[in-house]
């Protein structure tokens, strides 16, 4: 790759990303519109442009082989617009082949390695859909067109003037008088009524005007509808419509419209030149509408974000002098400096919600990936499958999003294979024959909830268990002991895989553990539901930012410690005397529920501090998902916004913490990892917490 | 600081002359005797900061504080050394070094003195000085004037 500075680099990988999504969008969406039976011409439109920006863009930066590869999807896209291709599924495999191959060169581009990437399959495929393009007899001949209009038809109107000749359309010419100092608009509004009755193919002026202020035009439209109708929906003073009568057949047809050479025998140049008759006057509309955003590196935000934090030290700093006034009989200036301080307070939270907004993306970013996981595998495995999203507009910190598409596609993966039934074995349970994946998203309070449900055959537990035990995790009494919810937990254990069998898809068996581990580094957890024959849900639970959060600060034998709110449910006076011990653990009744209790001085081995025997005490109520944690503390501060920073590498072994904040007089206080704390206390009493003593 | 280990460095430079490849290392004192690490590794010297304990972490780890927003990790030399604890003196430092993961870690020593250049003859190697069983810590001696400088390796240090 040529050389460039590392932010124009930094550029060009995003945009090249964006438009790359951006195709596998329009791919998927051709997808479903070709299963429903339906063509849609705009979407092949817009997959064309796609690739032939990508391609200018790969230009400009000397990126060869994704150079290459767009030069040869474009002539493809070309002739799919054109229809000289019908678009089938073999087709929309070669190109989801080439987003794939898009996805590996970018990231060979992007780690400068010059690694011989296998796309020769795909080329050899692309080169072979071009060879089908077949020239077409053309019925247009056989209607009374003006040959003046017919002669000016660009190569893709005449497409769609053949195209809807093919589905039987009737041909209309509107003669419109338009107001020049309105054409454009009422043009529009012309164009847009006319869809709900076909198509308008072209317009030409005709050359006649009545005054010096108006232009006639004649448009070429297509309908299925006929010419009452037509006049009844578009008729006005301005507006003469004519059918376009069929001619009588004659023996010859009309001489083909001239086309241009195929391009695949073209050199591979990768021009810098954007080929304006190809893409049009759409392309300029699309360059404009980018330079409306601006790209920002993520660790950029992370900085502001920390001006934003030394700042709340300094307003807190504020706040204190302004005390310290009033202290002295200052009013009026403790006053005006009080004034100014919650000003300044409004402000910096503005700034704090502003700064977070422009972190947070929509979850659809990682689920459009994820649909096009879902048709490969469904194709791989032989299984039909309808994927229903909801929630694709959920916001979410962008650093999560980015972590989120593994987890996501090893549950996708598990629910396909393991989940969902093979055709035959649906239908006789009397499912319909495709199955159905759903992935939904949606917030609540401060957190993000993306479910993945399918409508499988469920978690079969006695055989999970009997894996369990022929792999040495669990003992026979132990399982018989077992809850359904402990049970349905050890999905989560390492090298476990219900399958008899290890396959392509879902591997060894190594994704439920992993799949775990990475949601508790987010912060979140994850939850499993099954009923046998019905399906299975995995509901994750994430937080909605891991830049700020806002936490209860408390006090824990002689440290400060942090708790982000958003896993804090209540907290409420300790009462020792309330104390129940059941199976050697402490709880407390909390409005008729059992709270398992943790003292976290004891868990942590605090130093203590030395008057908190008599002093009245306090229980946090922490909560994540279906899981509450009593954590019981020496006192409570109150809530702040804090910027959590992880602990360095050489801490990392430590549990129970998930990061570290500044308080404000220069000291560090340790932010407490709710999640985790959660799981190690309640994993005591759940199966693989003890499985894991026991094996290790 | 900076200054101070320039005038220092080339004060030496004058009185050692010129003996082949010379390196730089900061003298300190832990528990009565004299350490060095190369000058390069160290980043900052500083005064410390309150440092916030953490639970559960290893037993060489001091705890916590921040640098000017950065999160260090500080490290109790004596306790990485196996040497006599005591508590801290006002002459008390934090030495800032990079471990060979990126991260920035705090090295607690009880005393800076100030900069040496020794120069490859006047460096003995661990093996041969101490024998074959020596901490993995120790890189050789150094005997710069008359003194006795045990010369530490960073890397090995902040990852032990």
């Amino acid at each position: 790759m040529a050389e460039l500075s590392d932010k124009a680099r930094e550029e060009f990988f995003s945009e090249a990303q964006e438009i790359i999504e951006t195709l596998s969008r329009n791919l998927l969406s051709l997808d479903s519109t070709i299963k429903a039976g339906i063509s849609d011409p705009s979407l092949i439109n817009e997959a064309f442009r796609a690739v032939h920006t990508l391609k200018g863009l790969a230009g400009l930066f000397g990126a060869a082989r994704l150079g290459a590869l767009s030069h040869r999807l474009e002539d493809v896209l070309d002739d799919l617009r054109l229809g000289r291709i019908n678009l089938g599924q073999d087709v929309l495999d070669v190109l989801f082949g080439a987003v794939e191959a898009y996805t590996r060169i970018l990231q060979a581009e992007k780690s400068d390695s010059d690694e011989e990437l296998d796309v020769e399959q795909l080329f050899v495929d692309l080169e072979r859909i071009g060879a089908g393009a077949t020239e077409r007899e053309s019925p247009v001949a056989d209607y009374e067109l003006d040959p003046g209009l017919l002669a000016v038809l660009t190569e893709y109107e005449e497409h769609r003037l053949r195209a809807n000749i093919e589905l039987q359309m009737q041909l209309y010419r509107l003669r419109v008088q338009f107001d020049l100092s309105t054409i454009d608009k009422v043009l529009e509004e012309m164009k847009e009524r006319a869809k709900r009755h076909g198509e308008i193919i072209t317009y030409l002026p005709t050359g006649e005007a009545t005054s010096a202020d108006t232009i006639e035009l004649d448009l070429l439209m297509a309908s299925r509808d006929d010419l009452a109708t037509l006049i009844g929906s578009l008729g006005a003073d301005n507006v003469v419509i004519e059918e376009i009568p069929r001619r009588a057949r004659r023996s010859h047809p009309a001489t083909q419209p001239p086309r241009r050479p195929t391009s695949l025998g073209r050199p591979d140049s990768v021009g810098l030149q954007p080929e304006l008759e190809r893409a049009g006057l759409e392309q300029a509309a699309s360059l404009r509408s980018l330079t409306q955003t601006v790209r920002v590196d993520i660790r950029k935000l992370d900085h502001l974000m920390n001006i934003v934090g030394e700042l709340a030290i300094v307003r807190s700093a504020f706040g204190r002098v302004a005390e310290k006034l009033r202290g002295e009989g200052q009013r009026k200036l403790a006053a005006e400096l009080q004034r100014l301080h919650r000003n300044f307070d409004r402000r910096l939270g503005e700034m704090q919600d502003g700064i977070l907004e422009v972190r947070m993306v929509p979850l659809g970013q990682v689920f459009d990936r994820l649909a096009r996981v879902v048709r490969q595998i469904s194709r791989e495995v032989g299984k039909e499958i309808r994927l229903v999203i909801t929630g694709a507009e959920t916001e979410i910190d962008k650093l999560i999003v980015e972590e989120l598409s593994d987890p996501l596609m090893h549950m996708i993966r598990n629910a396909i294979d393991h989940g969902i039934e093979a055709g035959q074995g649906r239908v006789e349970v009397g499912k319909p024959l495709a199955g159905t994946i759903a992935l939904n998203a949606f917030q609540k309070g401060n957190h993000v909830m993306i479910e993945v449900e399918d409508d499988g055959r469920g978690i079969d537990l006695s055989k999970l268990t009997e894996k369990a035990i022929s792999l040495g995790k669990l003992a026979r009494s132990e399982a018989e002991e077992m809850s359904r919810d402990e049970m349905l937990a050890l999905i989560f254990l390492p090298g476990l895989s219900t399958r008899e069998s290890a396959d392509d898809v879902s591997g060894r068996g190594v994704g439920m553990d992993i799949v775990k581990t990475n949601i508790s580094k987010l912060g979140g957890v994850i939850d499993v539901h099954s009923e046998s024959g019905i399906g299975t849900k995995m509901t994750i639970t994430l937080p909605i930012t891991l830049a700020i959060v806002s936490a209860l600060l408390i006090q824990a034998g002689q440290h400060t410690l942090a708790i982000p709110l958003s896993s804090v449910s209540e907290a409420i006076a300790f009462d020792e005397a309330a104390v129940r011990s059941v199976d050697g653990r402490e709880v407390i009744t909390l409005r008729g529920q059992t709270l398992p209790l943790c003292r976290l001085d004891r868990l942590m081995a605090l130093e203590s501090s030395p008057d908190s025997a008599s002093r009245r005490r306090f229980v946090v109520v922490a909560a994540l998902g279906q899981r509450r944690l009593g954590l019981v503390v020496d006192f409570l501060f109150g809530q702040e916004d804090i910027v959590i920073k992880p602990l360095g590498k050489s801490l990392s072994g430590v549990r129970g913490f998930a990061g570290a904040t500044e308080l404000g007089d220069q000291r560090v206080g340790l932010v407490l990892d709710a999640a985790g704390l959660i799981e190690e206390v309640l994993a005591g009493a759940e199966a693989p917490r003890r499985l894991e003593r026991a094996s290790g | 600081m900076a200054n101070l280990t320039q005038s220092t460095a080339s004060r030496l430079a004058r009185r050692i002359g010129d003996r082949g490849p010379v390196r730089e290392f900061l003298m300190f004192a832990l528990a009565g005797e004299l350490y060095g690490l190369e000058l390069t590794r160290i980043k900052e010297i500083l005064s410390p900061p309150p440092i916030t304990t953490v639970p559960r972490a290893p037993r060489n780890v001091v705890g916590v504080c921040s640098v000017r927003g950065l999160l260090v990790t500080v490290l109790d030399l004596r306790r990485t050394l196996h040497v006599e604890e005591r508590p801290l003196t006002r002459r008390g430092r934090i030495l800032l070094g990079a471990a060979d993961s990126g991260e920035v870690i705090g090295l607690l020593v009880d005393e800076v003195r100030h900069v040496v250049r020794l120069a490859a003859n006047e460096i003995e190697p661990a093996a041969s000085a101490l024998g074959g069983d020596v901490s993995e810590f120790v890189l050789g001696i150094g005997r710069p004037a008359g003194e006795f400088l045990i010369l530490l390796d960073l890397p090995s240090v902040v990852s032990g």
